[in-house]
């Protein structure tokens, strides 16, 4: 499936969250599969910290590597683009085709670096929901995203109940904890220490890459489980026999981290990072609400909410908190604890159980939207049990409150 | 339907067309499947075991995994019309937790469970031959229930029996319930 990324910019000032504007937006996406003739049938795919717009299929047919979630994604894969038309669009604060950090801020001339305004979950939203308008769709079946990209989800499903009618919801939570907070500025202490970063000001020049891959090499660690960790390297070392009683890179756990932190300074800016993980750490979707439950009220979407056992970026808790808060509100939520090692990463590997989940829900949402489920009888309507397997309890009881209502009617009549 | 709950017909037959039901620890939902097609039912579902869970999304049921007893608290009051827990009241931690807070989540709760008192599971009660296990599904349970002992939950509760049917369902059985019934299947509401 070859695709190919586009861009649209908006010339409209973006009002955000902090009170501050950013103008213009420019969004880079991509769409799958094609929108049907009712319009009915878009799924959003939101990404997480690192995603890009590129979410399945090659941009050529010598690309070595698919989109993101390409075992997710595609013809007769779980999110079908032969049935739905699939969009995905980096956020705003990125630095993959979207206004970011990186980008050129009209006033000045120059890359915005630490000018640029913070952004949250909500603002990534609205622009979306620019994105959304200029498709000309009024609703979408689904959207979906893990991590990061399951905030905006939740987000999409409390900022616009009406455009929603579905939010699947993976390995992520309503309100980052204490603990992903920490997780988040330990990486942004390692790039603000590189001299390099030089308080943001660094495009054109040498960028910090050796505060970012260090940022990444934290992120993969909490990506990973224990469990994971040792079955995927144990105590191995990389390319040699023996301990070199030395500072190098000995184990294998080493090099992955090495590698991944290194090929990761490639293709993002650590300015987008640091932007990035501010957004995951103000998010708060009870923020100015006594509870979670009374921030999800506006609520219609249907959910699906996936945690993964061993998970500790996102664990299960955070999870299953969110659903209880849906439930609160009367929402139809369904939830899964899927029982995995692969840590925080299980939403991006654990694709098989993903994708039959998934592709039942969206089956469910759309026998659902062409067959609106008939409103519930009035009490007293039920039918009894078959006479046979009555005891006579049911059928004296039922005698005993007819004659009361006759009574108290008669009473009535009388008074 | 499986042969060995012949209460779940007797449920479907409990259940109005189109309510809105929960059903406690709905396993791989083979009752709200069966109540979704016959009875038009919006059913959700409480289930702990994560196979299960997912069996029964794939049956297009919504369906929250966790425990029966931690789960109930987060429905509000009154959001459905009937709260299904089908022989699963033997083996609760929290039985009459479990049953209040079914009635206040539902308008009615149906409650079906294998009478202990039966000939049978006295006689096996007495020989020491596998008195802890149930005469239908075999598991190990928590608890033995008596449609006497059950009466008295429901008094103390404050629960009334609107309906109940008793399986096997022989009339002649009748003259003596306790005895006879294998399988009680109980629709209340609250007194």
């Amino acid at each position: 499936m070859i695709v190919h990324t586009q861009q649209i910019t908006f010339e409209q000032a973006l009002r955000l969250q902090s009170g501050a504007t950013l103008r213009p937006v420019t969004l880079a996406y991509e769409t799958y599969g094609t929108l049907n003739a009712d319009r009915s049938n878009a799924i959003l795919i939101c990404h997480a910290l690192s995603g890009d717009a590129h979410v399945a299929g090659q941009h050529s047919e010598h690309d070595r590597k698919p989109g993101w979630w390409d075992e997710a994604v595609g013809p007769g894969k779980a999110f079908d683009t032969d049935r739905y038309f699939v969009i995905c669009s980096n956020v705003i604060g990125g630095c993959s085709g979207s206004t970011g950090p990186s980008s050129v801020d009209p006033t000045t001339g120059r890359p915005y670096g630490l000018t640029f305004p913070v952004v949250t979950v909500a603002d990534m939203v609205e622009a979306q929901r620019w994105l959304i308008d200029a498709l000309g769709i009024p609703s979408l079946l689904s959207v979906t995203g893990g991590s990061m990209g399951g905030m905006q989800a939740i987000q999409w499903a409390v900022s616009y109940p009406d455009r929603v009618r579905s939010a699947i919801v993976l390995a992520s939570t309503a309100r980052t904890s204490a603990q992903t907070i920490a997780l988040n500025e330990v990486p942004r202490q390692a790039i603000y220490a590189d001299p390099n970063w030089n308080r943001g000001d660094y495009y054109g020049k040498e960028p910090p890459n050796a505060g970012l891959a260090v940022a990444r090499m934290i992120g993969h660690i909490t990506y990973l489980s224990e469990a994971s960790m040792r079955e995927k390297f144990g105590r191995r070392l990389q390319d040699r026999e023996r301990y070199g009683y030395e500072f190098a890179t000995e184990f294998e756990v080493e090099s992955y981290l090495k590698y991944h932190g290194n090929r990761f300074t490639t293709r993002f800016d650590a300015n987008s990072f640091l932007y990035i993980t501010k957004t995951i750490d103000y998010f708060d979707l009870s923020l100015g609400y006594p509870d979670l439950a009374q921030a999800l009220a506006a609520v219609r979407a249907k959910f699906l909410v996936l945690s993964y056992s061993s998970d500790w970026l996102y664990p299960p808790e955070q999870a299953e908190e969110l659903v209880r808060a849906l439930l609160r509100n009367g929402v139809d939520a369904s939830y899964v604890e899927i029982k995995s090692d692969y840590g925080h990463d299980a939403f991006l590997l654990e694709v098989d159980r993903l994708g039959e989940l998934a592709r039942d829900f969206l089956a469910r949402l759309e026998r659902e939207t062409a067959r609106p489920a008939s409103p519930p009888e009035a009490p007293g309507t039920s039918m009894r049990g078959n006479g046979e397997n009555v005891y006579p309890l049911a059928s004296w009881a039922a005698k005993a409150r007819g004659a009361l209502r006759l009574v108290a009617a008669r009473r009535q009549e009388t008074a | 339907m499986t042969p060995s709950r012949p209460d779940l017909d007797v449920i479907v037959r409990m259940v109005a067309k189109g309510a809105r039901v929960l059903d406690l620890g709905c396993g791989d939902g083979t009752l709200l499947a069966e109540l979704n097609g016959a009875n038009g039912v919006q059913g959700r579902g409480v289930e702990v075991d994560e196979a299960k869970v997912r069996a029964c999304l794939s049956k297009g049921l919504s369906v929250r995994h966790g425990n029966i007893e931690d789960g109930l608290a987060d429905f509000p009051d009154g959001m459905f019309d009937v709260v299904i827990l089908s022989q699963t009241l033997a083996y609760l931690n929290r039985p009459l937790q479990v049953m209040r807070e079914m009635a206040r989540v539902g308008r009615s709760a149906i409650i079906s469970f294998e009478n202990a008192g039966h000939w049978r599971a006295r006689r096996q009660a007495v020989r020491g031959d596998g008195s802890g296990t149930p005469l239908v599904s075999g598991l190990p349970r928590v608890r033995a229930i008596t449609l006497e002992q059950f009466h008295e939950t429901l008094a103390q509760l404050k629960l009334r029996a609107e309906e109940r049917v008793l399986l096997p369902g022989w009339r002649w059985a009748e003259a003596w319930p306790t005895l006879w019934t294998e399988v009680a299947v109980y629709r209340v509401t609250q007194a």
